[in-house]
């Protein structure tokens, strides 16, 4: 109690703090010109939803007040911030822009191409130039002058990507101290041949431990299709039901789930399975791999990763000491980009204040920061230039404001602060592998799913049928596997392929041009 | 009724305070369930946000079609209807032999008691629900595995991803479920039958089970009847939860646990198309709405006095 009565002084000190600094910059802007003070007159109002994966606060009007003082002052904007729930997200949004209430910037979280088929997203490329400069200027610097291609359509370009670590090697994430004990040196897992005698160590030292995660927490944990794309350079070709993929660069939509790279990848997370390194309930159970992971009864899972710091982060996160190993590359498609994607919403009244405000979501230091940390000196401390660190006693879950783990989210991670302790040249690294790393050649090429909706709906419903059971090891492929694909056939896969052959080959056409 | 048609202003006068008192009720209905039935329309449209909703285009049935895509679509209309009719049956069964039991119950305090306890399970969500069956089926900790099967020396079966016992244990939940609810109305029923007529047919020399045949019973009849219609129209509808909640979405039983609901639902979660579930939600209602109209007419045909309307 007593605690809360110095906070909440605190706190009011804070805000009277800002209240006349806010006053200040006030006075000074008033003075400069009689412009500034008639954009200031007719203030924009935009709605912007974000995604936190984090606790979701109570009050969030402090924040919101910050973020205004930011916006008004240097725009001429006025953000309505909400927050919701990873789980939520897409919900409220949808919910939102079907009900026509007002929501302007929003992001994709992986569903691209359905709000473009559905015209729920506005064009922006006209405001871009003018309003957008800066934001596309970074960009092309830090990814390369193609980047906005993942996200145009016919011609317009609907989002913004997010300029962060897109490349997402495939880690196999595991308690360093158990691998201690069961006396296996970290250097020799190298590949994904190596893990099955570090699991067979691990489970003959520590039998009460589960050497491998749960692979499938509905919905359908990818930690193994994503190996499979990495090692293979697979490419989904923008949707994500896996019927039409090209693997490798001969241009030959297949199906995946008939091709050998796929029977392969769950052969051998059978043989993990019958060898006891999984949970038998793996492709139903409902504690993920970090839930074992941090209750210390699970070893290892996989996880696609930027940069080489996400032990140290995650070992903050689930309290045990977690390294990780790289063992397998990434592979950039269209969608690793587009999935996480800024976006106007095409009902938006405020088109040129939600690109503004878009502009400064990737170029102002103190929003993106205030976005993800909250207000200084009461969320969080500053350290040096780059780091940041919790107030005294306190840890991401309870601080007032909990977004910073959203941080690959929002806008430029170069401008973000990092937490005490993580090495900076790690976001240095992560933007260097943004244009390092291999791109599919169809890179840029987005499938419209118009012609095969119904198709799509009743393949994707085959895949929630049979991909758990199969990725997590649980059933016998030899069986299950032409029953997956002749239940394929059924719900018109092959009209899926064709759609999107003639699609990409007309892209491929036009690419020569 | 004919006084009422010679003179429609007279019983005006006398019907408006009903009609006032009725005001709330009818409105309630109008903005609540007539309104929203313009929105059928959305099921014959592609729905483009830009052009708005009214401005989008007319598709006809092709929005259906994606009920009828593949192989499943027998299999999930098979498994609605059979379970929503074991439901039926068993349900109204099971309520009845409740309701029976508690009437019999002389002493009123272990009546109420009973009740309560019988009510208990439907307030119960089926998120708990699910966690609760999970703790008893789940493969490497479940109560039935563990301490049921193991000691009797039977090899532990994995729940999750065995079909074929989903649709004993599923009809087994719902009545555990919803049987004691139910029962109240028929509890209610029977607490209505003149207690005199059992009294002479004790004296006849009637037992308890004869009395149960040949008294309760057919004076049941009508309410079994009315509720029996009223759970018809919803034979096409199944409970979400219990059907994708319990079975925690478990792929390798979609061949016994998926229903119209479940399909659509899996299916519209990636695809975010509100014509594809509104021809859906078109497509059950009319099906619910045939299916009252033909049990009230065989019903009607039967037996006159006991039809709905």
């Amino acid at each position: 109690m007593k605690k809360k009565g110095l906070g909440s002084l605190l706190l009011s000190m804070v805000i009277c703090g800002s209240l006349l600094s806010a006053c200040g910059g006030n006075s000074n802007t008033s003075s400069k010109n009689s412009a500034d003070t008639e954009a200031k007159a007719k203030v924009a109002e935009i709605v912007f939803a974000l995604p936190s994966f984090n606790r979701i606060p109570d009050d969030l009007s402090k924040v919101t007040n910050a973020i205004n003082a930011i916006t008004t002052e240097k725009i001429g904007v006025k953000v309505d911030f909400r927050l919701f729930g990873p789980a939520d997200y897409a919900q409220k949004v949808n919910l939102a822009l079907q009900s026509g209430e007002k929501m302007d910037v929003f992001t994709t979280l992986g569903q691209f191409s359905n709000y473009v088929s559905k015209s729920q997203v506005a064009p922006l490329e006209e405001l871009l130039p003018e309003h957008g400069k800066e934001l596309t200027a970074i960009l092309d610097k830090d990814f390369g002058p193609d980047i906005l291609k993942t996200t145009t359509m016919d011609g317009h370009i609907y989002g913004i990507p997010v300029n962060k670590g897109m490349a997402l090697p495939t880690n196999i994430i595991y308690n360093a101290d158990m691998l201690a004990e069961a006396g296996v040196a970290a250097d020799s897992i190298q590949s994904v041949e190596d893990l099955p005698a570090v699991f067979g160590a691990v489970k003959q030292k520590l039998p009460d431990v589960v050497p491998f995660g749960p692979i499938n927490v509905n919905p359908t944990d990818t930690g193994l299709v994503n190996w499979m794309k990495g090692a293979s350079k697979v490419d989904y070709l923008t949707d994500t039901t896996g019927v039409g993929v090209v693997i490798g660069d001969n241009g030959k939509v297949v199906n995946f789930y008939e091709s050998d790279v796929f029977k392969n990848g769950i052969q051998m997370m059978r043989d993990w399975f019958e060898a006891g390194y999984l949970q038998k309930d793996t492709a139903t159970t409902t504690i993920t791999a970090m839930e074992m992971v941090s209750s210390g009864r699970g070893f290892s899972f996989l996880g696609g990763y930027s940069g080489m710091e996400v032990g140290k982060q995650l070992s903050a996160q689930v309290g045990k000491n977690i390294e990780t190993k790289r063992i397998a590359p990434f592979y950039f498609d269209t969608s690793a980009v587009n999935s996480v994607t800024w976006m106007v919403s095409s009902t938006s009244k405020e088109t040129e204040a939600a690109v503004k405000f878009l502009n400064l979501l990737y170029t102002d230091k103190e929003l993106i920061n205030t976005i993800l940390f909250g207000i200084e000196g009461e969320d969080y401390l500053k350290v040096d230039e780059h780091h940041v660190k919790f107030p005294e006693g306190m840890d991401a879950n309870t601080v007032p404001y909990t977004a910073m783990l959203s941080s690959g989210i929002v806008g430029s991670e170069s401008l973000q602060y990092q937490l005490e302790g993580i090495d900076w040249s790690d976001v240095e690294l992560k933007l260097k592998e943004n244009k390092d790393t291999a791109r599919s050649p169809y890179f840029g090429f987005i499938f419209d799913q118009g012609q095969v909706k119904t198709q799509i709906s009743a393949v994707n419903n085959v895949v929630s049928q049979f991909l758990p059971a199969l990725v997590s090891g649980s059933v016998d492929p030899e069986t299950i596997i032409p029953k997956f694909i002749s239940a394929l056939k059924d719900a018109g896969a092959e009209a899926i392929i064709d759609s999107k052959q003639k699609q990409l080959d007309a892209w491929l056409a036009a690419q020569q041009q | 009724m004919t006084a009422r048609r010679k003179s429609p202003s007279k019983p005006l006068k006398k019907t408006l305070p009903l009609l006032i008192l009725a005001g709330p009720g009818l409105l309630y209905f109008l903005i609540n369930s007539y309104f929203p039935m313009f929105g059928v329309f959305i099921a014959f449209k592609d729905v483009n946000y830009a052009k708005g909703i009214f401005g989008s285009d007319w598709i006809g049935f092709k929005n259906f079609t994606f009920l009828f895509q593949t192989s499943d679509a027998w299999i999930m209309t098979r498994n609605t209807l059979l379970y929503n009719l074991a439901f039926i049956a068993l349900g109204t069964v099971v309520s009845i032999i409740i309701a029976i039991l508690m009437s019999e119950l002389l002493n009123k305090l272990y009546s109420k008691l009973f009740m309560t306890g019988l009510i208990l399970p439907n307030l119960i969500s089926m998120i708990v629900l699910s966690l609760l069956v999970f703790a008893f089926l789940n493969a490497d900790s479940g109560f039935v595995n563990h301490s049921i099967l193991l000691p009797l020396g039977i090899p532990e079966i994995n729940w999750y991803s065995e079909a074929k016992y989903w649709p004993y244990l599923l009809v087994l939940i719902q009545i555990w479920k919803t049987a004691g609810y139910g029962s109240i109305v028929y509890f209610a029923s029977i607490a209505g039958i003149d207690k005199s007529i059992y009294e002479s047919a004790k004296i006849d020399g009637a037992g308890k089970l004869k009395q149960i045949r040949m008294i309760t019973l057919p004076l049941l009849k009508p309410t079994i009847i009315v509720l029996v219609l009223m759970s018809m129209g919803r034979i096409f509808n199944s409970d979400f939860g219990l059907f994708y909640q319990v079975p925690m979405n478990s792929g390798a039983l979609y061949s016994t646990t998926q229903t119209i609901d479940t399909y659509v639902y899996r299916a519209l979660m990636q695809l975010n198309d509100i014509g594809m579930s509104a021809a859906a939600g078109l497509y059950q209602s009319l099906v619910g709405f045939a299916l009252v109209l033909t049990v009230n007419a065989i019903v009607k045909k039967v037996n006159p006095e006991n039809a709905l309307f």
